[in-house]
């Protein structure tokens, strides 16, 4: 990925991390709704879902402004690698069971599960991939970006 | 510091932050979601949309609805609202009257507390489950009335 001009990674960043910050705000304001929406996807037990409701959208709060600023650059968009991997699972098996389930993705009100959402999570994942293994970085605030690489 | 450490951490700080938003949210949730209760047959199930819900409360807790605008009702005839009553409390001893009181006031589902003059009056719970055959649904009797109020030194509003 050294090839890459730095100026456009800065571009995928702010981008990316634009997704994840919009996508956590309706999250955070009314976590009940998304506890709700992840019970739909019948694959948490125990009612976890609650729990992962609370702290979920404010991993994705945090690795967007992570990416963007370049703050823990390499942790958050690993993370935002791993969790795009597990939204397309989450919508991949819900999908293959026959649930006609709201995604709950935050992007855009009422939106259901389908192939343009896991279209949309691969293209997001393989930008994460690019920061993830970009060498040309500029901007990063902690830890700092090395000047001599 | 490597990629997992900064994952680590930024996990971390994210269960710390959610767990404070949470429980400092008007709209927090429980930790573990509670399942709706099966109701296993239409007997049950009539029985539930029709059950009473009286509970009782005592004065804290009768403080701390006071405190946020819950409709408080007077039990008592009218003649004792004299020696004062607990400040915005309505009453009358025209029943109907009362009842429709609360009803343009607050309508039929949302709660209300009732007192009468102390533990044993009686006279709250009469009125409640009098209330509840009209068809108010979530209604509070306050134990210990208008004497655990005035002896706990709280507000009293006096008829000018």
């Amino acid at each position: 990925m050294n090839r890459i001009n730095p100026t456009l990674i800065l571009l995928i960043r702010f981008l990316l991390g634009l997704v994840f910050i919009y996508a956590s705000y309706d999250k955070i304001l009314d976590p009940g709704k998304f506890a709700r929406d992840i019970a739909n996807y019948h694959i948490v037990p125990f009612g976890l879902e609650n729990s992962i409701a609370i702290f979920l959208p404010w991993i994705e709060l945090l690795i967007g402004f992570g990416i963007i600023l370049g703050i823990f650059l390499d942790g958050s968009v690993f993370l935002s690698g791993g969790l795009l991997v597990l939204f397309i699972l989450m919508i991949f098996q819900a999908m293959m069971r026959g649930f006609n389930i709201e995604c709950g993705c935050g992007l855009k009100e009422g939106e259901m599960v389908g192939w343009s959402k896991i279209l949309e999570n691969i293209v997001f994942l393989g930008a994460s991939y690019i920061i993830f293994y970009s060498k040309n970085r500029v901007l990063e605030i902690y830890p700092k970006t090395p000047l001599s690489e | 510091m490597d990629y997992q450490k900064q994952s680590i951490i930024l996990i971390a700080l994210s269960i710390l932050i959610g767990s404070i938003f949470n429980s400092l949210s008007d709209d927090g949730i429980p930790w573990v979601a509670e399942p709706i209760k099966i109701v296993n047959n239409s007997e049950d199930a009539l029985d539930f949309l029709a059950e009473p819900s009286i509970r009782e409360v005592e004065i804290e807790t009768a403080k701390a609805l006071h405190g946020s605008g819950i409709l408080f009702v007077d039990a008592r005839a009218e003649e004792y609202l004299s020696d004062g009553f607990i400040p915005g409390a309505i009453a009358s001893d025209d029943i109907s009257m009362l009842a429709d009181q609360i009803e343009t006031k607050i309508g039929f589902d949302t709660g209300f507390v009732i007192y009468c003059s102390d533990d044993d009056c009686g006279s709250s719970e009469e009125l409640a489950y009098h209330f509840q055959d009209i068809g108010f649904n979530n209604i509070l009797v306050f134990r210990g009335g208008w004497k655990s109020w005035k002896d706990a030194g709280l507000e009293i509003e006096y008829h000018e």
